[in-house]
């Protein structure tokens, strides 16, 4: 045992390129790229509940299926569990077994079992190494493996135990998993010491924050292989274990591509042409200003020239935003009907922002749009709070740019100055076009004003344009004319107003500096206390931390706040 | 071990005392097995003579058994009769643990 230490402690050389086992759990060899370390040891660190016997036995059970026999050991479920809790994933185990491609070992150590002296784990070695030869296995997971070296008195024990274990697996070649809770009665040390033994390390976090389960798992080792650091979400569902990779942020995106029409003439002008296939949209407003009606306009428009759309809705039912739309001449039904227009509506606290994903993906790959509407984005957080909904809208975002298809998200601010969150968000620096709606009080008139703020590849106009919402639609009316009339005529309330403007440009640019946006929030604060606007009591909160740039999308995702050390006390 | 006093103990159920089932699992003859094996030969030979069977079993040869038994550390003692079935791992450091699952009094001289 001496021996396997010394040889655990120095690092293998690698002189040949790993070979790696897929797992053929989705989204996972993704994330491994490839699979676990071929004939290497893989340590599954998670606690009950985070589905780590289901990983180990989803591992084992698709070998099965492709064709590389399994073992698992289970130290903790019986087996008839075991068989039932797969027959709810739609796994049928026995026909495995019976084919003799996959073993289950029922390894408990029954409760009342007494110890008296030195003892080994040779009888699980014979075992696994005559099943091995009886059925050419290749894989082999140990489920909750700690249960068993409760046995053992000494932590010396465990580990020449462990080391014995770990040697014998990796001579006889077998691809392995050995699944440990995290610490109770083995402390840090002991993980630490798990964590040198595999080639491959793997941690299943469930988190429950804001009463909704998130599920992460994150690669923190992988001897002779690069793979990312960062956190993904994984869900358990139909079919079993599922994890969502993320590409490394624009690598896999696709350029924007051509302009296509907003389905409002006057609105493809002011955006110099239309919005670009593939973008990103921002649409923000207060509430009333119409965003859903602008998304509806753009997404019938779509859906007229034969593309289709998926509708992400997280507040209203389908026929709900249908009906509201109508009313102002955005008739939905006849794409509706002709499944051109999709919609998939859920609350966000109905279930973590991993299954909001994985369900947003499942349509994308069924319905396969060519243009994504998220309303709201603003009520993602609910979903399990601000990061939560950061990393949700990171990644179908990335799923989107990946395949080409354009995502307009709506914004629903509740104040004037929310969008300064938006720009502090690193999503403002994915965003592509981004169009602001807004009152504005002029002429002893409160008016709905849209301005573009940014768009990314076209000559843009930067000027505000009034619009009305007509019950035949959206339309923009002759450029602004506020300015200059009698309410407005002060050189103060004009200086104000570029202020406003020139800051909100400067939020999209990255690069506001503190001050101005001091200035911009008093000028606001005072512009909404002259129209007396609802909402202003927001103005300034929140946002003095937000403004950061935008940098390093997905990796501030992955390891914010959650450094590979964090779980260590 | 007064729980267990009685049955082995009184005189005039000699002739009914308990038959013993053993069966140990060991791993060929490596430390930790060959020193169960005498410990628990000397015990039974001091106790239980005449009136034992035991079975060993090298889990390296007969690795179904091991399946069936549940054996996963080696050496590992069941006693299967008479009831209830009790097992004991390790090579019986601490012969008392040994004795007290065969249900017999503690003694002196056997360590």
């Amino acid at each position: 045992m001496g021996m396997g230490e010394e040889k655990l402690q120095s690092e293998r050389v690698q002189s040949v390129p790993l070979e790696k086992a897929r797992t053929f759990i989705p989204g996972l060899d993704d994330i491994l790229e490839g699979g676990l370390p071929r004939g290497r040891t893989t340590i599954l660190h998670g606690a009950s509940g985070s589905g780590k016997t289901l990983l180990g036995l989803e591992f084992v059970y698709r070998g099965a299926l492709n064709g590389e026999a399994g073992i698992f050991v289970s130290c903790e479920e019986s087996i008839e569990q075991l068989r039932q809790n797969a027959a709810t994933l739609g796994w049928d185990l026995p026909a495995q077994e019976r084919a003799n491609q996959l073993f289950l070992l029922d390894g408990r150590i029954r409760p009342d079992t007494l110890a008296s002296g030195d003892f080994s784990v040779k009888g699980l070695l014979a075992i696994v190494s005559g099943k091995r030869r009886e059925m050419s296995a290749k894989r082999i997971a140990i489920d909750a493996l700690e249960v068993m070296l409760r046995l053992f008195d000494t932590p010396r024990q465990v580990r020449s135990e462990m080391h014995a274990l770990n040697d014998w697996l990796q001579e006889a070649g077998m691809t392995s998993i050995l699944t440990v809770r995290p610490p109770s009665r083995f402390s840090s040390p002991f993980e630490d010491f798990f964590d040198s033994m595999g080639d491959c390390v793997i941690r299943l976090d469930a988190r429950v924050s804001e009463q909704v389960t998130t599920r992460r798992l994150r690669v923190t080792k992988y001897r002779g292989s690069g793979t990312g650091r960062n956190e993904y979400p994984y869900v358990i569902g139909e079919g079993g274990f599922r994890a969502a990779p993320i590409s490394t942020v624009g690598l896999r995106h696709k350029p924007l591509a051509e302009k296509i029409s907003s389905g409002i003439a006057r609105l493809d002008e002011i955006l110099g042409g239309g919005f670009r296939r593939g973008a990103c949209i921002l649409l923000a407003g207060l509430p009333g200003t119409g965003k859903t009606i602008l998304a509806s306009t753009f997404a019938a428009e779509m859906c007229s020239r034969g593309e289709a759309v998926l509708y992400l809705g997280f507040e209203e039912s389908e026929a709900a935003v249908a009906g509201n739309v109508r009313s102002a001449g955005v008739d939905l039904s006849p794409h509706l009907a002709s499944g051109r227009l999709k919609f998939l509506t859920n609350f966000p606290e109905a279930m973590g922002a991993e299954e909001h994903f994985m369900r947003a993906l499942d349509q994308i790959d069924a319905v396969r749009p060519r243009h994504v509407i998220v309303d709201a984005i603003s009520a993602c957080p609910r979903m399990g709070g601000k990061r939560s909904a950061f990393e949700y809208l990171m990644r179908l975002l990335n799923a989107c740019k990946e395949r080409g298809i354009t995502v307009l998200f709506v914004n629903q601010l509740s104040g004037a100055d929310d969008y300064l969150e938006i720009s502090g968000n690193e999503i403002s620096s994915m965003v592509d076009t981004a169009v602001f709606l807004d009152y504005e009080s002029s002429a002893g008139e409160t008016n709905r004003v849209l301005q573009v703020l940014k768009s990314r590849g076209s000559k843009h106009s930067n000027q505000k344009r009034e619009y009305v919402i007509r019950d035949s639609g959206f339309e923009i009316l002759d450029a602004y004319r506020g300015e200059g009339e009698v309410l407005t005529g002060t050189l103060r309330q004009r200086q104000e107003e570029r202020d406003r403007l020139e800051a909100r440009r400067l939020a999209f640019e990255v690069e506001a500096k503190e001050l101005e946006l001091k200035r911009l929030r008093l000028a606001l604060e005072q512009a909404l206390e002259a129209i007396g606007q609802p909402g202003d009591r927001t103005v300034g909160a929140g946002s003095a931390g937000g403004v950061h740039p935008g940098q390093g999308d997905v990796d501030a995702a992955g390891g914010g706040g959650a450094g590979p050390g964090r779980e260590r006390p | 071990m007064t729980r267990t006093r009685n049955a082995a103990e009184e005189p005039n159920t000699e002739a009914r005392a308990p038959r013993y089932r053993l069966r140990l699992f060991v791993a060929g003859d490596e430390p930790n097995s060959a020193k169960a094996r005498s410990v628990l030969a000397r015990v039974c030979e001091s106790h239980l003579r005449g009136r034992y069977e035991l079975e060993v079993v090298d889990v390296f040869e007969d690795y179904q058994a091991a399946i069936d038994s549940h054996v996963l550390m080696v050496p590992t003692l069941i006693v299967e009769e008479p009831p209830p079935t009790r097992i004991v791992v390790g090579s019986f450091r601490d012969v008392d643990v040994l004795v007290d699952a065969l249900g017999l009094p503690v003694a002196e001289d056997l360590s």
